[in-house]
């Protein structure tokens, strides 16, 4: 099968899988989902504050310090102006990038991530049933094909989906503040690498079990690994600051965690590359400041493109080991 | 050296491991020979955990034989490309239910290589000859079994295809849908295309097939045309087809092995 043959055919599967979605409710799901969210933005209305950041300012939420300096802090109104708060930042400016990046971190990377892998990991386990597949599988479309393809499918999915959400709270704070941070975009790649890249281990599932609950209960248990060997790399830098100066990580220890970490997706040093990249830890306490990370950053044992690059070399490999089972099993 | 043949079997053994380290296997075939030719309509016949199914899964590439060799239109079954002038009729249909009988049809046209227009040309003409262009934009999750086996029958067109496989292609159709079946089958033949048919229903089997072979217990025990498989050998003339089978399954010879488990060489 030549190249354009290939792509004609993952075109398909990649609107096969947009039908999936629309069909069982899920595309409209995360879609209302965002759509509550950007109506929360379109409630919202920031006040007071300065124009700019004074000499000797701090944010409230850095280092848990208050406001110094003349002036009011700025204020946020909630609900069509039902609640108000204030985020604790000088400047309008401050207070909308603030709900941006809890809204980056704390909904999209967490919550968001996780129910968009409870809601897509039935896909393939479907797509993969004998009574189906077989009449697949006898087209002249390689196995290897079909995967990828459903697999692309699933990826452009939630890539659109991320795209509503980011694109439309972007969108909504602009028009309701005028304060437009494009910085927030970036968050979009960056959370469609990481679904793409954890949700091949769910693939790898798919083609061994074609189980839905082996699909979901595999993927959040391997995030969680993943985060687990992630952040145990970089505790190995930090150990022997909390051990007083004694380090008692031995050298099998550091293999197995440096192993561990270079070869599966490291979601930690995701979530440091979003988080550094809308500036969070000028208002949070960012995870660059964690115990560990802060030293392997220091230290230079971490490379945000690095990190990048190896988590999707890691699909890849899923992508290939997944491909050849199932080329190779009987239907 | 290309095979002149439609499709052929040569010496195949199809062996499924078993257990839960796969340390066992199950011989499904045991070194099954024989030819499909062009224009003729091919029954396989036999009872359930025979190998019927098993060939049709190696004719379409769907699994591999242990041993042996499947070539189809000329070229070996590794050869995927042959697949895209192959129908096929699965005994068990469980097509996606959020598509529509349309965009089912251009789907698995799409996946078979065909350019955008001609599926959408011929998923309409389909719909047509199937009885239900009046449902086409309906999802399959409101069809009753026989709509869904009408469609499998239209998927299975959808590429006009050279060798039309059929497994079980009458199983929930109504007479109307069974004598559209035999007319399609009728016209493959007339167009010189070859219909590999596996069915229980012997009454089709007898109507349509030029020739069959029979398998038991993963053998070949029979290879001919119609006519010589209901010939009475002992009284002359011509006996029903369910006689000349049973007949066939009662010899010893082709009685299957007791517990077909050989262990893993």
């Amino acid at each position: 099968m030549n190249a354009s043959a290939a792509v004609y055919a993952v075109r398909w599967l990649i609107k096969d899988t947009f039908r999936q979605a629309m069909a069982t409710r899920i595309f409209w799901i995360m879609l209302a989902v965002s759509g509550v969210f950007i109506v929360f933005c379109l409630s919202l209305d920031v006040s007071g504050g300065v124009d700019a950041p004074q000499p000797g300012d701090t944010e409230l939420y850095k280092d848990n310090k208050p406001i110094v300096g003349p002036g009011a802090a700025a204020r946020v109104t909630l609900l069509f102006g039902a609640m108000t708060f204030e985020t604790g930042t000088r400047t309008q400016d401050h207070a909308v990038h603030f709900l941006e990046i809890m809204m980056a971190t704390m909904v999209a990377s967490y919550l968001g991530f996780l129910l968009t892998v409870l809601w897509t990991a039935g896909f393939l386990p479907e797509f993969l049933q004998p009574s189906n597949a077989s009449v697949l599988f006898a087209k002249p479309v390689p196995r290897w094909t079909l995967l990828t393809g459903k697999y692309l499918g699933v990826v452009v999915f939630v890539a659109f989906q991320v795209s509503v959400f980011f694109g439309g709270t972007w969108f909504a704070l602009g028009i309701k503040t005028g304060i437009w941070q494009t910085a927030y975009l970036i968050g979009i790649p960056l959370l469609v690498v990481n679904f793409a890249v954890i949700y091949s281990f769910a693939v790898l599932i798919a083609v061994l079990t074609r189980s839905t609950v082996a699909c979901v209960f595999g993927c959040v248990l391997f995030w969680a690994l993943c985060w687990g060997a992630n952040y145990g790399h970089h505790f190995i830098y930090a150990a022997p600051d909390l051990a007083a100066g004694q380090s008692s990580i031995g050298p099998f220890t550091t293999f197995l965690a440096q192993a561990g970490y270079w070869m599966l997706p490291k979601p930690a040093d995701m979530e440091w590359i979003l988080q550094d990249a809308l500036r969070s830890g000028d208002y949070l306490i960012a995870i660059a400041n964690a115990p560990g990370f802060k030293q392997a950053i220091a230290s230079g044992a971490v490379d945000k493109s690095m990190s990048v690059v190896t988590s999707i070399m890691f699909s890849v490999v899923m992508l290939v080991i997944s491909s050849r089972h199932l080329s190779k099993t009987d239907y | 050296m290309p095979s002149s043949h439609v499709a052929e079997f040569d010496k195949v053994v199809k062996d499924y491991p078993t257990g839960i380290f796969g340390r066992h296997y199950l011989r499904a075939l045991q070194g099954v020979s024989f030819t499909l030719e062009a224009g003729e309509v091919f029954g396989l016949l036999g009872p359930n955990r025979a190998g019927k199914t098993t060939l049709v899964k190696l004719l379409l590439s769907l699994c591999q034989p242990t041993v042996g060799n499947v070539t189809r239109l000329g070229k070996p079954a590794s050869d995927r490309s042959t697949l895209s002038r192959i129908g096929y009729v699965h005994e068990n249909h469980a097509f996606p239910r959020y598509l529509t009988a349309t965009s089912l049809l251009e789907f698995y046209g799409a996946l078979s290589l065909l350019p955008e227009p001609e599926v959408r040309a011929r998923a309409g003409q389909l719909l047509e000859m199937v009885g239900l262009a009046d449902r086409a934009h309906e999802p399959i999750a409101r069809f009753s079994k026989g709509m869904v086996q009408r469609l499998g029958v239209a998927q299975a067109m959808i590429n006009d295809p050279e060798l039309l496989v059929l497994d079980e292609p009458s199983e929930g159709l109504d007479l109307a849908g069974r004598a559209m079946v035999h007319s399609l089958v009728a016209e493959q033949r007339k167009r010189g295309h070859t219909v590999l048919l596996v069915s229980h229903v012997l009454g089709e089997v007898e109507q349509i097939c030029d020739r069959a072979a029979v398998i038991v217990g993963g053998k070949l025990v029979f290879l001919g045309k119609m006519t010589e498989l209901r010939r009475d050998k002992s009284k002359g003339g011509t006996r029903p087809l369910e006689q000349a089978l049973r007949e066939i399954y009662d010899k010893p010879s082709a009685k299957p092995r007791s517990g077909h488990a050989v262990a893993a060489s």
